[in-house]
């Protein structure tokens, strides 16, 4: 059996711990820049304002009083995910992160019996201990158990063991609402008239392949009730990786596109390294700020001489492109960059002659690894490539509605009288 | 190389180290007032409503909010959306556990006598943060 223990309205909560004001009212927690909703309470939800939807547009409702806006803290989201998961990990066999509000548990053999009652217990420790409520949902698989979970979120406990047989929940559920099933899929899924997980699960496993490969007919074995997800394979190598964001006021200089597609770089090239990857290439862009929105975006692809996945040679590679994206008359709203051709090393590509890596440079993987090794002991970005800049960056988020950060800075405690 | 050179030290060999068999970790203020790092928060005292207590402004809490409130416990609660630290007095007719205290009389005791004693309204439910486990008072 597999438990998915995820946050409600994971952000909205963080930020409702710390501050009882927020409690009971309508909330949602901005992307970065303060951008767009991305996280909404109930009483936010109820009023009908759609995630995604740009603050901007409801600012006035702000000014009336009517609802609250936080920026994102991902300091505090963070340390409070850490706390619920080392709180899993104490009750559960084993537990695997999958993002920073959602994780998957194997529950001891002792909660077999009662599987509501253990999850009734998570849910309550995690909530006295943290703050934060959960919902808890358990089934045979990890695809299941995001589907139980989806409705224990509706339940009045909060927790939901999916039926021996979920058929009629499957029935129910339109493919689009599964776990892992690209919107890309839709159209082909259609086509074979596949329209609700039910029929997932009972289409051919020929029929499968034909239309999303070996992704797909897992997906649908784990709808039978047959884990096929091994461990940490939900983790399985991404479509893209991919690192992007927008100035905290519109960028002016080569210097500024230069430091933040660096530093974008060696995050996404940081994250090659854990998915064990190697990128083919990768496309660099910036866009043009223009008054209400858009702008035009200017692109450049480039191609290393080996798939790397070294954060020194993706750099050179870059810098010495990023100033075809520069023209000194316009301001730049954001620049970003996509990994492409991912592969796993050791899969045939041809072996280059002169790498970059051995001939001018210590050998990247020792380094990266150090760099990596130590930004997570030190915190993100205290060691850092020169190319990335020193000093302040005027391309760093904006976030004007941040709230303090009570578990990670002693001059940003909660006070009491 | 260096690194045989580091494990040859607990090799017998020659004569033992005394320090070996009497090795302990370091003394560490973590081991001793967090219990249960998961549940615990450090809070800023501001003011001196409990001073009695020997909690002063400026001070630093040690917070367990894993701890269910007692009666005579120094707890964190939130009062009209502020939080305030004050000790917990719970009146006949305590019934459950945990944060709900239907039906008793739920006092928040200064320890000031220039503060008054914060009364909740009969049924209103104890907005309970956490426990406080120690206070760290810094010269």
């Amino acid at each position: 059996m597999i438990g998915l223990v995820d946050g409600n309205n994971f952000f909205v909560s963080c930020e409702r711990v710390f501050n009882r004001r927020l409690v009971g009212r309508p909330v949602a927690v901005l992307s970065n820049n303060d951008g767009c909703c991305v996280a909404r309470s109930n009483e936010f939800k109820a009023l009908g304002i759609p995630m995604g939807t740009p603050y901007f547009k409801l600012k006035h409702r702000e000014k009336s009083g009517e609802i609250s806006f936080c920026s994102s803290n991902y300091e505090l989201y963070g340390d409070m995910s850490n706390r619920i998961i080392s709180i899993l990990r104490e009750e559960a066999v084993d537990v695997e992160q999958y993002s920073i509000d959602e994780a998957f548990i194997y529950p001891p053999t002792t909660a077999a019996a009662d599987y509501i009652s253990y999850g009734k217990h998570l849910r309550a420790k995690v909530l006295k201990w943290v703050g934060i409520p959960c919902g808890v949902g358990f089934a045979p698989t990890k695809t299941l158990a995001k589907i139980a979970n989806h409705i224990a979120k509706k339940q009045p406990d909060g927790v939901y063991l999916l039926p021996d047989d979920p058929t009629e929940i499957l029935a129910n559920l339109p493919c689009s609402e599964i776990w892992g099933i690209g919107r890309h899929l839709a159209p082909k899924l259609k086509a074979e008239r596949i329209l609700t997980a039910q029929h997932l699960r009972d289409a051919s496993n020929d029929t499968l392949r034909a239309i999303g490969g070996v992704t797909l007919l897992r997906t649908a074995i784990e709808l039978r009730g047959v884990s096929c997800h091994e461990e940490r394979d939900y983790d399985a190598d991404p479509d893209s990786i991919s690192c992007s964001r927008s100035f905290g006021e519109p960028a002016t200089t080569l210097e500024a596109l230069a430091e933040s597609l660096a530093s974008f770089s060696a995050q996404a090239a940081s994250k090659l390294r854990r998915h064990g990857l190697l990128a083919a290439g990768c496309n660099i862009y910036a866009q043009i700020f223009a008054d209400g929105g858009g702008g035009e975006c200017i692109g450049r692809t480039i191609v290393f001489a080996t798939p790397s996945d070294a954060t020194n040679e993706i750099l050179r590679a870059i810098s010495q492109e990023v100033k075809y994206l520069y023209n000194p008359c316009v301001r730049y709203r954001k620049t970003g960059i996509v990994f492409f051709g991912l592969e796993k090393p050791g899969t045939a590509h041809q072996i280059d002659l002169f790498p970059l890596s051995s001939s001018q440079l210590p050998n990247p993987s020792s380094l990266d690894k150090a760099v990596d090794t130590l930004n997570a002991r030190f915190g993100k970005g205290k060691i850092f490539s020169a190319a990335e800049g020193i000093g302040k960056k005027s391309w760093h988020m904006k976030r004007e509605k941040l709230s303090p950060r009570p578990t990670t800075r002693w001059d940003e405690l909660m006070r009491v009288r | 190389m260096s690194k045989k050179a580091k494990v040859a030290g607990s090799v017998v060999a020659g004569f033992p180290s005394p320090a070996e068999q009497y090795f302990e970790p370091p003394l560490d203020l973590n081991e001793l007032l967090v219990k249960r790092p998961a549940a615990t928060y450090f809070v800023r005292v501001e003011g001196d409503s409990m001073i009695n207590a020997g909690i002063n402004d400026g001070d630093l809490l040690v917070v367990d909010r894993s701890l269910s409130p007692a009666n005579g416990d120094i707890i964190i609660a939130s009062v009209d959306g502020d939080f305030t630290v004050k000790r917990l007095r719970i009146g006949k007719r305590e019934k459950g556990n945990g944060t709900k205290h239907e039906g008793a009389d739920i006092r928040l005791e200064p320890g000031n006598p220039k503060y008054p004693t914060i009364v909740l309204e009969h049924g209103q439910e104890l907005d309970y943060f956490g426990k406080v486990t120690a206070c760290i008072h810094q010269f």
